[in-house]
């Protein structure tokens, strides 16, 4: 036999039975009420539990509607980018805008795959600069430039 | 003779508003940025508006909706500049203005199309904005006759709307719907008190942010996904010099302007509307109406003339529904009600009554937004050529940047940035299983409000949900989302559809 999975259909409709179970969990502790008087957990089961029964219904179909595979991903663009994110709200706090800036710019900079060293480091020394220039001095907003 | 004399007075209300110097100053540096942003190959309008949302907080409401609307144009011109000169369509609607502006610029009248772009889009606001002001009070005087149970009817219309519209399969583009009005209920319930799916984290008590949501999944997925992709950007030279359209041209255009801008204006105003459906409706019209219809795709000046001006009336009488009934038609226009409940404005009727400066400041800068870039972007369309030299690597680390600290601006907190990062994954996955974000990011803002609704008609109705069909204007409003739904699935219009988008 062989199979005809939809991949990319059925990873969706696993998402929606997921998300619903999960809102259906933190939901189980308000008040549902009555049609006339709802309580504050009324609407929020109500979509959980038709996102769950839509999602099953999406995914019985994703699993003989024809053999799909999942697009591929490209890791190096989407984790460096996601990882530079992060990077951002870890150091934030501590080490101010300018040096956050500066490795932002130095991490999201490898995602490209032409990148050249160089070219990235005086990109963030100037980036950094300007964020801080125009967010700080220009704009006046309360974020910490430098770590001290 | 009295709704012109009052149309009058309150056009000058507006403009009184819209042209202190520093308000002509906010719409002139939203447009200009707008455009900077929105030239970047690859960027939408609406993750334009997305990423340059939040630095327009920390300005008082006139003047923050003001460069709103000035980066709106600004986003939307630039979409078509890249669409010219690189054949890369930011979004839908300038898909069509790709056909024959690319063939334009190919042999060497790029100018006159970048040109003309403008011009019609500029026609096209001009009328977009008088129509927006005598509409108005009508659509207000219809709005207040609107109880709970006719606006969720209304809102379920606009969310079936923004499914017919949506990319790819529209059973996804549901999930998505139903996915973003249940996120829109985390946070504290308005009539208990009580916080609701926030697992606990003190920092949803006010809901899942708009802002980290709209950048994490427009701004930062988007390029997280166009990196990897190959990218063709082969752009044409411009030569300067022969800019303008000859008036043989021009001529020849007006009356394909005016035909989109009728059509644009129209179709605009309906739920799940706006830019992209006006702009192809426009180029089909004009390709039927036109002697030798060969001509298009071979880089006829009509063909950019008409979707340009009918993607730009579309876009501006877009805002109809929002100002008036509250409600957002599309993706964009729900960003804008993001923008405006941060500036504490609860779009609806109220505001054209309560704040009658500001309703009619907002209509009058949609104008100015226009004039701005017909005076701003054709003289510095060298600047936008030399911006798209600058290699994308250079690009998007700074675009990130921004996103992060744009991010952390509208709230001053960390967290929301941990948010974006979360959405911005969700983003990715949504975008490889071929879902949509519009249709959600549309529920996200009308969840609460929704439920509002739902919850006092059912209340109202001692919980019998005939309310729904037995009162007129909501069975009606009902019967039409019925219909939308009959057309989605009929395969005639199926494919169709298919082949549009």
């Amino acid at each position: 036999m062989t199979l005809r999975i939809n991949t990319p259909d059925l990873a969706f409709a696993v998402f929606l039975i997921a998300l619903g179970a999960l809102a259906l969990a933190l939901a189980s502790p308000l008040a549902v009420g009555t049609a006339a008087a709802m309580g504050p957990g009324y609407v929020p089961r109500g979509l959980a539990i038709l996102i769950m029964v839509y999602g099953a219904v999406l995914g019985v179909r994703a699993l003989f509607s024809g053999r799909t595979a999942m697009p591929a991903i490209e890791w190096r663009p989407l984790l460096l980018i996601f990882g530079a994110v992060a990077l951002f709200a870890l150091l934030l706090p501590f080490a101010g805008l300018a040096l956050t800036s500066f490795a932002l710019v130095i991490c999201a900079g490898f995602a490209a795959y032409d990148v050249r060293f160089r070219e990235n480091a005086i990109a963030a020394v100037i980036l950094a600069a300007f964020a801080v220039v125009l967010f700080v001095m220009a704009l006046g907003l309360p974020i910490q430039v430098w770590p001290w | 003779m009295d709704l012109i004399a009052n149309l009058f007075a309150n056009l000058a209300t507006g403009f009184s508003v819209a042209l202190t110097p520093a308000n002509i100053g906010f719409c002139f540096m939203g447009a200009l940025i707008g455009t900077l942003v929105g030239v970047l190959p690859g960027i939408a309008p609406i993750t334009t508006i997305a990423i340059l949302l939040p630095f327009t907080f920390t300005l008082p409401p006139s003047s923050s909706l003001i460069m709103l609307a000035g980066i709106f144009y600004g986003a939307q011109y630039g979409g078509s500049t890249t669409a010219i000169l690189v054949n890369v369509p930011g979004e839908s609607s300038s898909i069509v203005t790709c056909l024959d502006g690319h063939q334009m610029a190919k042999k060497g009248r790029a100018g006159p199309a970048l040109a003309i772009a403008a011009i019609a889009s500029f026609v096209a606001g001009t009328i977009a904005t008088i129509v927006i002001a005598t509409a108005s009070a009508p659509m207000t005087w219809l709005a207040l006759k609107f109880n709970a149970a006719e606006y969720f009817s209304l809102m379920v219309l606009g969310l079936t709307g923004s499914v017919v519209l949506a990319h790819g399969a529209p059973e996804k583009a549901v999930a998505m719907v139903l996915v973003g009005l249940l996120l829109g209920l985390v946070g504290i319930d308005v009539n208990s008190g009580s916080p609701r799916m926030t697992m606990d984290l003190m920092d949803l008590g006010d809901g899942i942010g708009f802002v980290p949501i709209a950048i994490g999944m427009f701004g930062i997925a988007e390029l997280a996904v166009t990196l990897g992709k190959p990218q063709d950007r082969s752009l044409l030279a411009v030569k300067l010099r022969d800019l303008w359209p000859s008036w043989a041209e021009i001529r020849q255009c007006i009356p394909a302007m005016l035909r989109g801008t009728t059509l644009g204006s129209v179709l605009g105003v309906l739920p799940g509307g706006g830019a992209a459906l006006s702009s192809f409706a426009a180029y089909a019209l004009e390709k039927k109406m036109s002697k030798n219809p060969e001509r298009f795709g071979r880089g006829a000046i009509e063909g950019v003339a008409a979707p340009e001006a009918a993607n730009n009336a579309g876009a501006q009488t877009s805002f109809i529904p929002l100002l008036t009934l509250g409600i957002p038609g599309n993706a964009i226009m729900a960003l804008m009600v993001g923008a405006m409940m941060i500036q504490g404005i609860q779009p609806g009727p109220q505001v054209m009554i309560n704040q009658p400066d500001l309703f009619w400041g907002v209509i009058t800068s949609m104008w100015l937004g226009n004039a701005m870039l017909v005076v701003l972007n054709l003289p510095l369309i060298g600047v936008w050529v030399a911006l798209l030299r600058v290699p994308f690597r250079l690009l998007f680390p700074a675009i990130v940047l921004f996103c992060c600290i744009g991010t952390y601006t509208a709230n001053n907190t960390v967290f929301d940035i941990w948010v974006m990062l979360v959405f911005s994954g969700l983003g990715v996955f949504f975008y490889k299983v071929g879902a949509e974000p519009a249709p959600f990011v549309l529920g996200f803002v009308l969840g609460p409000l929704m439920e509002e609704n739902f919850r006092r008609a059912m209340y109202i109705s001692r919980g019998s949900s005939m309310t729904f069909v037995e009162r007129p204007i909501s069975a009606f409003l009902l019967l039409l989302t019925v219909a939308l739904f009959v057309v989605l699935v009929l395969p005639a219009i199926r494919a169709k559809r298919e082949e549009v988008f």
